[in-house]
């Protein structure tokens, strides 16, 4: 059963398309890690799967509920935990709770129950009545979480959740978030951390350019796009050096590095690659080989380019 | 999720004392201060000491002293000598002084350099006096004073606080717009606008939210104030109470109104906290918050019907100050007021973006 459906959503800012045209199901149970470069979209993709933001294209289902016609019970089916530290710093936790609470008409002794699930699962039950002033940046975002969890909902957004965090704090969030996975919970999980995705997601989606660019299981993935590399450092002529490997391998020159993927089936080893290169007149200062994981294929993916625009 | 709104904010209100002092404390100062200056100036209760001096025995300086001592608003302050009278206008111990000698003009001492409508009626009215004095006048003037209908009888004790509390209320009550403004801009900023967004309040609801604990707020400072006016510092209320909180009511509405519109620019909490006070001073000083607007020229008197303060506050002094004031007379005010508040609201709703 799909926890949230996303049909040919797109966002254009007058001439800027933000999102060109997502589609995207997310079943029941499961944590899909949502990836992408700085710009890539995948901010305005959550905010409009939460209804943050209008669509200028395309359908939300949530729970198998409309988000245009009956915005009110899809949003009662969701729950989002922001990138910024969306808490009152002037109010204590309970006092932060209580009005996220009220938002999902939570109240009285149902209420209190709520909260104090809440801060249980995140581990601030003995702070409670602290001011988050006070809190460090670990028990801020712990207690951001809180407070989208706080109505139960079937599908949980967290948008970067361990920005700025200490190792302690970022294990924390990861037990609750597999914690919540167990009691059923279904989560899309936004970061700029590879091995966050590796430990904790059972589907990728990579974001790039407005568009969902790969989708699929952590070892899809990287069977489909990050293939086994070896870095060569060269000593000489590294673009002759990199001209005459081309021939027996598929190269990338990032400076005087060499990455070569030996080409499955063309019956050229490694061997022929450094021959081809000393015969170029460059030598080898360094052999590593690298072994593929989920970085190697967002970046093949999304390429090396600096990403410095604003993230849509 | 009113009634949690209202909490939320008066919550955050109490913990933010920068905020409870411009719209609590900073207001009784002024109102202290300003009140205590006017009491000197324009109480009724207080007559105005005029210095005269004339030869001892002369029966025209007896004669014109005696008049002056009969006068309402006046009090003869004798002196020793035609210089202490000069010396007394000069030191401004008084307004102005008279010396009469035995025969020839009597002498008007009088700062010649202050503005014609602070110096004229003096000089009228001890023109007045001497004339009287000097047997000048042989016949009453032929004037007949009538209040004309319309205008109830002010009350005859009218201190310097009838003044400065409407005056600094309907001031520091439009700083309300800067904390409107100011509460969106950091909900943005912090996020907790989106969350409120991503959760299943209607947006209407969510707006009207966030407007309805300040107008409750705004309610609360206007009476506080005028508490503190009525309780403390005498301030007396000529007419009704109700008009006066309905009065009230439509002034918060405004200010909470101009909050609304000042949060449509969608500026930082920086940009509004450096801009929207120099804003609301002007506005409040051609209202005549600061300087009653009777003292201004004409010109400038009409310029301040173009800002909400101007209406408030007379609507305010009728209130105050003229025995018998109700609703009815000061209807025009009140629609005035409400008119600006949906015209702020209406713009500020146009421009409102809800994404941002």
């Amino acid at each position: 059963m799909n926890v949230l459906e996303l049909r040919g959503l797109g966002k254009d800012y007058g001439e800027r398309t933000a999102v060109r045209s997502v589609d995207l199901d997310v079943t029941k149970g499961e944590i899909l890690g949502l990836l992408g470069p700085n710009g890539a979209g995948k901010t305005t993709t959550i905010s409009m799967a939460c209804g943050v933001v209008t669509p200028s294209r395309g359908a939300v289902t949530i729970g198998g509920v409309s988000l245009a016609k009956q915005p009110r019970a899809a949003k009662l089916k969701l729950g989002l935990v922001p990138q910024d530290l969306a808490l009152f710093a002037e109010l204590s936790a309970l006092q932060n709770l209580a009005w996220f609470g009220s938002l999902y008409n939570l109240a009285g002794a149902r209420l209190a129950e709520r909260v104090d699930w809440a801060l249980g699962v995140v581990g601030l039950r003995d702070r409670a009545r602290d001011v988050v002033r006070t809190y460090s940046g670990g028990m801020q975002r712990r207690l951001n979480i809180a407070a989208g969890l706080l109505h139960k909902p079937e599908l949980l957004i967290l948008d970067e959740p361990t920005v700025g965090v200490d190792p302690q704090s970022r294990n924390h969030i990861f037990d609750t978030v597999r914690g919540l996975r167990a009691d059923g919970m279904t989560v899309i999980y936004t970061t700029h951390y590879m091995e966050e995705v590796e430990a904790l997601c059972d589907r990728v989606a990579i974001m790039d350019h407005g568009d969902i660019v790969a989708l699929g299981s952590l070892d899809g993935l990287i069977a489909q796009h990050a293939g086994r590399g070896i870095l060569l450092e060269i000593a000489g002529d590294a673009e002759a050096a990199a001209r005459a490997a081309e021939a027996h391998a598929k190269v990338t020159r990032t400076g005087n590095a060499l990455r070569v993927e030996l080409i499955a089936g063309s019956g050229a080893g490694l061997g022929a690659v450094i021959s081809a290169i000393e015969a170029a007149g460059a030598t080898i200062a360094r052999i590593e080989s690298r072994q593929a994981n989920l970085e190697t294929a967002f970046l093949a993916l999304t390429g090396r380019g600096l990403r410095d625009e604003a993230a849509a | 999720m009113i009634g949690a709104s209202i909490r939320k904010e008066t919550q955050l209100l109490l913990r933010d004392r920068g905020r409870l002092i411009s719209l609590f404390a900073l207001p009784v100062i002024f109102i202290v201060v300003f009140g205590s200056m006017f009491k000197f100036g324009g109480d009724r209760r207080d007559a105005r000491p005029i210095a005269i001096w004339h030869e001892p025995n002369d029966a025209r300086g007896i004669a014109v002293e005696r008049t002056l001592g009969v006068t309402p608003g006046f009090r003869a302050d004798p002196q020793p000598s035609a210089d202490a009278v000069r010396h007394a206008v000069t030191s401004q111990d008084v307004g102005a002084g008279l010396i009469v000698p035995p025969t020839g003009n009597v002498e008007l001492s009088i700062d010649q350099g202050e503005p014609i409508q602070a110096r004229a009626p003096l000089e009228g009215a001890l023109t007045g006096v001497v004339m009287r004095g000097l047997g000048l006048a042989t016949a009453p003037p032929p004037i007949t004073e009538v209040t004309p209908p319309g205008i109830a009888k002010p009350l005859d004790d009218v201190s310097g606080f009838q003044v400065t509390v409407p005056g600094n209320a309907v001031l520091f009550g439009f700083f309300i717009a800067m904390a409107v403004a100011i509460s969106f801009a950091s909900e943005r900023h912090t996020g907790t606008w989106r969350r409120l967004l991503a959760s299943p309040v209607p947006r209407w609801q969510a707006l009207f939210g966030k407007l309805v604990p300040y107008y409750l707020i705004s309610l609360v400072q206007l009476a506080f104030l005028f508490g503190i006016g009525a309780g403390l510092f005498g301030m007396k209320i000529a007419g009704s109470v109700g008009a006066l909180v309905v009065v009230s009511m439509a002034v918060s509405l405004c200010a909470v109104s101009f909050g609304m519109l000042v949060a449509s620019f969608g500026g930082t909490e920086k940009q509004i906290g450096s801009i929207v006070p120099v804003v609301l001073l002007v506005m409040g000083l051609i209202g005549g918050c600061m300087f009653p607007r009777i003292l201004m020229p004409p010109a400038m008197q009409q310029i301040g019907h173009a800002v909400p303060h101007s209406w408030a506050l007379d609507a305010y002094t009728d209130l105050l100050v003229r025995t018998g004031t109700g609703l009815a007379q000061v209807a025009t005010p009140v629609v005035a007021i409400v008119g600006f508040a949906v015209v702020f609201a209406g713009a500020g709703l146009l421009r409102f973006r809800f994404e941002r």
